[in-house]
């Protein structure tokens, strides 16, 4: 990787730290943990399953944070500041910035869950020793396959906002986009398998509706696959040839929206 | 030889919601050559930024041709041996001048050694290398101007774009500016800005170009100018059409 790029990441992943933003998602994030401590006390069985499924709800709600309120901002304020001038006036082409932004925010959350993970761990940790008995159907491995899942959900889903940053003009609709875009793809699987079930036969859908449905199945990412929520605090091991897939899909899908993204951005004016 | 080179380049903005077209450039042709200082003037929206982000590629002209050292402005090697400075500088606010000089200079191939000096050199030339690793988000505005000249100028480039460089600054600031610029002037760089201030564009340029609604209306030498009844008059007289 060439070092104009590697400055690149590093000026976004440096920007993104230091948002005020951050200082708030972290101390909620180690407060839902932390939480979780009391919350688990009050329960009388499948404590193992309780003190999982917050940590990693944790993680999620402070990487769906990070995306929307740090993520959005350090590309789409790029755009409404014009700091997007001070990049675009070095020898950078649109597609580099692109790239560059995206692995400077990827950085940013890898370095979150890293964090966050730290964090969640000794919770867990701390929670099993006390209540050693409830914890022989946990597995740390299910534990961190589930957090994978849920990072390469996030690679993807900021693809997702940076294609959605190249598109429009303002912070506000790439927000929102963004947001029915997760919310789409975590129920479209949902939609789908309900429609096809016989409780739905009584549901007369216009064949507009059904062909929207269908075409919104394939191109929508179908965000569903990396939440192993339920299998970590059950502790089913996943298999290696479902994780090669949901790896494969999320790395995939981040690549062909980055690649339109660039694309989409190489013609845009920088009015 | 030019440095850049512009032929008949048109541009023409249309508004988002209403579809109405704008016209912001009107075939406009232009070269400035090497080690010289070309001013452009006019009033607001007289199309002098809108030749600025054609030049460095942020917009592309509905008709004509730019190229910089023979280089078009898509070609991000273009922008190797360019420093550029925006109208109304907006940094990342969470970086600090130092910090967003190292970017300045990494992205524009410098090495750590030959980055560290530069960037010490002229946060001193500009005064604020006392408050270097503070946050850009504490900076006043002639501060953030100041620290945008540096970026522009910490790769020492051959070719130097200034949209607007003192606007925000106050006297000393001002006198700052033109110094720098008059220094780059005696280094042989080649230098285009815009400005609304007169007397320094009289002072510093080689030559003159005025712009009026889009439109290039003449480009004036400094014996030109210092033969008429000076900068104020003849931009003046220029934009109510009356020629010298």
């Amino acid at each position: 990787m060439s070092k104009k790029m590697i400055a690149l990441i590093i000026l976004t992943f440096k920007e993104g730290v230091r948002d005020r933003a951050l200082i708030g998602i972290g101390l909620f994030s180690v407060f839902m943990m932390g939480g979780a401590l009391v919350v688990v006390s009050l329960f009388m069985r499948e404590l193992h399953k309780v003190s999982v499924d917050i940590n990693l709800s944790a993680i999620t709600f402070a990487g769906l944070l990070l995306t929307f309120f740090v993520s959005i901002n350090l590309i789409a304020k790029d755009m409404d500041k014009h700091t997007i001038y001070c990049v675009l006036s070095k020898p950078f082409s649109r597609s580099q910035y692109i790239w560059g932004k995206f692995l400077g925010i990827m950085l940013l959350i890898i370095v979150a869950f890293g964090i966050l993970t730290l964090c969640s761990s000794a919770t867990i940790f701390f929670i099993k020793s006390q209540y050693e008995v409830y914890f022989k159907g946990f597995s740390w491995f299910s534990f961190y396959t589930a957090i994978y899942a849920e990072l390469l959900m996030f690679f993807l889903l900021n693809a997702v906002v940076i294609f959605y940053s190249t598109i429009t003009t303002s912070s506000f609709i790439t927000l929102l986009f963004s947001i029915s875009t997760y919310i789409a793809g975590q129920t479209i699987e949902e939609v789908v398998l309900f429609l096809k079930t016989r409780g739905a036969a009584d549901m007369v859908l216009s064949e507009g509706i059904n062909k929207i449905i269908d075409v919104a199945q394939y191109i929508l990412p179908n965000l569903s696959v990396f939440d192993l929520k339920v299998q970590s605090a059950h502790a089913v091991s996943i298999s290696n040839g479902y994780l090669f897939s949901i790896t494969a899909y999320s790395l995939i899908y981040t690549m062909i929206l980055l690649l339109v993204a660039s694309f989409i951005f190489t013609r845009r004016e920088l009015k | 030889m030019s440095e850049i080179l512009i032929k008949n380049i048109s541009k023409t903005y249309i508004s988002d919601f209403k579809r109405e077209k704008k016209t912001a450039v009107q075939d406009v042709s232009l070269s400035i050559d090497s080690a010289e200082v070309l001013g452009i003037i006019g009033r607001n929206g007289a199309g002098k930024s809108t030749i600025i982000k054609m030049i460095m590629g942020f917009i592309r002209p509905d008709k004509g041709t730019i190229a910089i050292d023979g280089k078009i402005p898509l070609d991000p090697d273009s922008r190797l041996n360019v420093g550029y400075l925006p109208e109304n500088p907006y940094f990342y606010d969470n970086l600090t001048a130092q910090e967003l000089l190292n970017f300045s200079s990494y992205a524009s191939g410098l090495d750590k050694k030959t980055a560290r000096r530069s960037i010490e050199t002229l946060l001193k030339q500009v005064d604020l290398y006392e408050v270097r690793k503070q946050r850009l988000r504490t900076y006043s505005k002639g501060m953030t101007q100041r620290a945008g000249i540096c970026f522009a100028l910490v790769h020492d480039p051959e070719i130097i774009i200034l949209d607007e460089p003192m606007s925000g600054l106050d006297p000393f600031g001002r006198k700052m500016v033109i110094d720098l610029i008059e220094d780059l002037k005696k280094r042989g760089k080649t230098v285009l800005f815009c400005s609304h201030i007169l007397n320094d564009v009289e002072r510093i340029c080689d030559r003159v170009a005025i712009m009026d609604s889009g439109e290039l209306k003449g480009i004036y030498t400094k014996q030109q100018i210092s033969e008429s009844e000076g900068m104020e008059e003849l931009f003046l007289n220029v934009v109510r059409d009356k020629k010298i």
